[in-house]
């Protein structure tokens, strides 16, 4: 009974803290232009021109869509936060780290959901492009948006009180991920080397699973692109937990 | 049961040992002053009593839970002001408190009547809806005490509670603290302003260098350095050279001169006043006022930390 209690406390607070995020962060110019409009400006970089048909342009402006937006907000929230010393106030409230990292990830984990809403939409509305698996869509972006909402704050944990000092370690891995993990490049396509990388990307599985809501077919099994998502998840937040809790210090 | 028990408590990091043996306990219901200089090791201490940062050795225990092992149990009994007023200037001071509230698990009904009598307290009802960004420097004080009290705690911790503030802001939250401690909530404070622990605490710690240099009442503390008294006079007029035939006088240890007065340290107060007269008489000047002193928390503070800014004219020791 105690540690329901204790859990329904943890899971409330987590709550607040993501709802305190939406209120302050999301509207900010760097978050919109790093989670909005990066993505966007990337994609039209390497895909405008292409002749590929749109079932295949919509999932990887989705999955870029939903890497960016989703590690965007705990690496300019976390850093002003610790500026402006109220990050004190989470990590000493009566609640866990994994309550602390859970509510930072739930915001961006919502924030990119809203986003990714935006090319989804196009793809109907705009290009008429058929989902032909709604439930490998709906979990390819629940668990990719989740994944890296969990790596942005795992980034965040760095004890800068600067933004930029996250966001240039951040970019050095989420740039090399739109290559190796079948976004624009297909991973039959990749070199051998490369597609041994691949399988170390968590986009690879997500991206997976949203190309086959689209196409019908996964170059990897579903079920083994949903548990690399959610063992990534579960990875990068007890070593986010870790993190906090040395560099807290 | 005691509040807070501090059991030879070590911190170091890497080489530098921030804290070396320190051990005290805070009874309930008791406002505890924690004075000391910068560096001495308060934030460190603080930071390990609110569970914040781990001890490298021994334990500190509230209300007796340990502070490691039943860190969220602790918690839950405290309430921490920080040095810093730190509230999300993007939020209304509404929004803040309820945050607060939701961070310690209050029921929506007692968090919203709790933050009503709160912000009513701390005269900011009336500006609960706009965005903290406005906020006087005192506002935003008041605010952040208003979200260390959210949760009722049966101890807060107080770092700098008054440092820089308005007048207004000063009074209101002096009068808080007295008002929670005749309700028997302990108070650990944290506070550059000696006379201000002087005035509120019942005991104070002074800690140097890692390591608490005195802990007892302000009075016994003074007490224990009765040779440091004083007596302060002014002079009609000024003449060259006074302070320094001031401090050929007999029984005087040492002169300051503070504004218009001067400062005579001695063990023997009666002595010296019978010497200033005479002083007077003899450079055919007129005594304006002169008023005897024992030794102040400062001089205590002074004392046991080494440090003198006073003589370089600073009146407020770090």
């Amino acid at each position: 009974m105690q540690a329901y209690g204790q859990l329904h406390a943890e899971l409330n607070a987590a709550w607040a803290i993501a709802k305190k995020d939406i209120a302050i962060y999301y509207l900010k110019p760097n978050i919109i232009v790093s989670g909005a409009l990066f993505p966007l400006f990337m994609f039209l970089a390497f895909a405008a021109g292409k002749s590929a048909a749109s079932s295949v342009m919509i999932p990887g402006l989705i999955a870029i869509t939903i890497l960016f937006s989703a590690s965007s907000i705990e690496p300019v929230s976390i850093p002003i936060e610790r500026r402006m010393k109220t990050f004190d106030r989470l990590i000493s409230a009566p609640i866990s780290l994994h309550a602390v990292v859970l509510g930072e990830s739930l915001s961006g984990f919502l924030y990119s959901m809203g986003i990714a809403v935006v090319p989804l939409a196009a793809g109907l509305l705009i290009f008429g492009t058929p989902i032909i698996s709604i439930a490998h869509l709906v979990a390819g972006i629940i668990l990719t948006s989740f994944c890296f909402a969990t790596m942005g704050t795992l980034f965040a944990a760095y004890p800068t009180e600067s933004p930029g000092d996250i966001m240039s370690m951040l970019n050095l891995v989420r740039l090399p991920l739109i290559f190796i993990s079948g976004v624009f490049i297909p991973i039959e396509s990749i070199p051998s080397i490369g597609q041994g990388v691949a399988y170390l990307s968590p986009l690879t599985y997500g991206n997976d699973l949203i190309q086959a809501a689209y196409h019908g077919h996964t170059y990897f099994n579903p079920l083994l692109d949903i548990g690399m998502l959610c063992i990534f998840i579960l990875v990068f937040q007890i070593f986010a937990n870790r993190l906090y809790r040395r560099w807290n210090e | 049961m005691q509040a807070i028990e501090v059991d030879h408590l070590l911190k170091h990091f890497g080489a530098l040992v921030a804290l070396n043996d320190l051990s005290f306990s805070v009874g309930e219901g008791e406002t505890f002053g924690f004075l000391g200089p910068n560096g001495a090791g308060k934030t460190t201490t603080i930071r390990i009593l609110t569970g914040i940062s781990p001890p490298s050795g021994g334990a500190a225990r509230i209300f007796g839970r340990d502070i490691v092992q039943e860190t969220t149990q602790a918690r839950k009994q405290m309430g921490i002001v920080h040095e810093t007023s730190n509230i999300y200037d993007d939020l209304s001071a509404w929004q803040n408190l309820m945050f607060t509230a939701e961070l310690y698990t209050i029921g929506r009904k007692e968090r919203e009547q709790r933050g009503k009598e709160l912000l009513e307290l701390f005269g900011l009802w009336e500006r609960r809806n706009d965005r903290v960004h406005g906020f006087s420097k005192g506002m935003k004080r008041r605010l952040t005490l208003a979200m260390g009290l959210i949760n009722n705690p049966r101890l807060l911790f107080l770092d700098e509670p008054t440092s820089g503030l308005d007048v207004q802001s000063n009074l209101i939250i002096r009068e808080v603290i007295r008002d929670l401690n005749s309700r028997g909530v302990t108070v650990f404070l944290t506070t550059h302003n000696i006379e201000e622990a002087n005035l509120t605490c019942d005991r104070v710690a002074i800690i140097n260098r890692g390591r608490i240099a005195a802990i007892d009442s302000p009075e016994r503390l003074k007490a224990t350095i009765q040779s440091v008294q004083s007596v302060e006079v002014a002079f009609s007029g000024t003449a060259p050279g006074r302070e320094e035939d001031l401090r050929q006088l007999p029984n005087v240890s040492e002169v300051r001169k503070e504004g218009d007065k001067f400062r005579l340290f001695t063990r023997d107060p009666s002595h010296v006043i019978a010497a200033v007269m005479e002083y007077a008489r003899v450079h055919d000047t007129r005594v304006l006022s002169m008023t005897t002193f024992g030794p102040s928390l400062e001089d205590v503070f002074i004392r046991l930390t080494g440090l003198d800014v006073r003589a370089r004219g600073v009146s407020t020791v770090d």
